[in-house]
């Protein structure tokens, strides 16, 4: 009843209604709106870093970014011999955080399996693992290295051509062409691939969070209930 | 603020381990039977803030409201921050287990910081109160800001530029950070007051 005649005054004089603490209620609610709505609008992974390689030819190309999708602008690439940890190139990415280099030699001989970190500065660090089979036939098809042992069986294969010789550069460019348009095919699947390969953080695991968090206090809780009632 | 794995020396991890470790042992301590409850939903809190995106910067910044543990747990807010952050760490990939002590020093040094350095203006009723809450929720993410530039300098990192950029990408999440303290200290001294208890002791 008395709730009714506070309100009744309230509307009748404005002023007064400015004064009195009740719109707290709404700005509070319109607090956790707003924070509801940061929750549910993004991906929710900001902070980390992918980085994702791919080889065409004799280059390899990284890009860098922070999940869900921003560019890691110069940041520090460092390649290294996954086994030994040397140091085989190192630069920065460029404002699209993209870095490409042409593949060490002593990599393509020693077949490494290429670690590039990408430090993308504050403690941001992300990195990619890059197999030796997954450059390494393309260094094999670049000019100057030692011709694949394949390619003489192929081109023996090959029943009595008039010239023996062009038909193994024929089956040499052949396989280079092939490569390379495959390379451009695959490319953006390569990064989806890579995309998926990052866990997104789900509700899953917001909810199970809480009850851990939940878990444990109560485990702490009931002890502590123990030991009070122990003393 | 997440410092990821990989990126510091062993030594700065043995360091901020065994500060950790101290801190927890201090906070579980201090925590009484009655504040479990409340030590429990401000970790909960914490461990979600992270998820909510400040879409500013470049990056994309996220709510830390490690000012918001201290001003409410002072010291029981390293265990808080503690397991908030294991879980962080396996549920999200947010840092990583080998950097969880130094994460935790940089987090909750700052709550426990600011608990002291703001409890007087706290205390006092009316504005006072009100700068302290919004100083409180600022300063603690400054700080950490701060201590974190601080732990990459052994990376080799300079430390007056990376303090540099931490400040400057910080300083929309302090803005936003001390108000959140703000208004959650003022509902909470309006709605509960008997939460704020460990303020007046």
């Amino acid at each position: 009843m008395n709730k009714f005649q506070v309100r009744r005054v309230r509307f009748t004089h404005p002023k007064w209604l400015a004064k009195k603490p009740r719109i707290w209620n709404y700005q509070v609610l319109g607090f956790f709106l707003f924070l509801a709505l940061g929750l549910f609008d993004s991906p929710a992974l900001a902070h980390r870093v992918l980085v994702f390689a791919h080889a065409t030819g004799d280059t390899i190309h990284t890009e860098s970014k922070f999940v869900p999708d921003s560019p890691v602008r110069q940041g520090r690439v460092q390649v290294s011999d996954q086994k030994t940890g040397q140091v085989l190139v190192s630069g920065k990415t460029d404002e699209k955080g993209k870095f490409s280099f042409k593949i060490p030699s002593d990599a393509a001989a020693q077949k490494m399996d290429l670690k590039i970190v990408v430090a993308a500065g504050q403690g941001h660090q992300g990195e990619w693992l890059l197999k030796a089979a997954a450059y390494l036939p393309e260094a094999k098809a670049a000019p100057g290295a030692t011709p694949p042992p394949s390619s003489p069986a192929a081109s023996a294969s090959i029943p009595a051509a008039p010239g023996a010789k062009t038909a193994a550069v024929d089956t040499h460019l052949l396989e280079t062409t092939v490569n390379q348009a495959l390379e451009r095919q695959l490319a953006p699947i390569n990064k989806q691939l890579a995309e998926l390969a990052v866990r997104r953080t789900s509700l899953t695991d917001i909810i199970g969070g809480f009850g851990y968090i939940l878990g444990f206090f109560g485990i702490w809780a009931y002890f502590q209930s123990k030991r009070k009632k122990d003393s | 603020m997440h410092i990821s794995e990989g990126v510091l020396s062993p030594a700065v991890l043995a360091g901020g381990a065994g500060l950790a470790v101290l801190g927890t042992a201090i906070g579980l301590k201090k925590m009484d039977y009655e504040a479990i409850p409340r030590v429990a939903i401000l970790s909960a809190a914490f461990f979600v803030a992270s998820l909510i995106r400040v879409p500013v910067g470049p990056v994309g910044l996220h709510l830390v409201l490690n000012g918001l543990l201290g001003l409410l747990l002072g010291w029981a807010a390293v265990p808080a921050i503690l397991i908030a952050l294991v879980l962080q760490a396996l549920l999200f990939q947010f840092g990583g287990l080998t950097v969880l002590g130094v994460n935790t020093v940089i987090m909750a040094a700052p709550a426990v910081f600011c608990f002291y350095a703001y409890r007087p203006l706290l205390r006092r009723p009316g504005k006072p109160a009100a700068v302290g809450a919004f100083a409180c929720g600022a300063s603690a993410i400054l700080l950490s800001g701060l201590l974190a530039a601080g732990a990459l300098i052994t990376t080799g990192e300079a430390f007056l530029q990376v303090a540099e950029l931490a400040l400057a990408a910080h300083i929309p999440v302090m803005i936003i950070e001390g108000i959140i303290t703000l208004f959650i200290f003022r509902f909470i001294k309006k709605v509960r007051p008997e939460m704020l208890e460990g303020m007046y002791e």
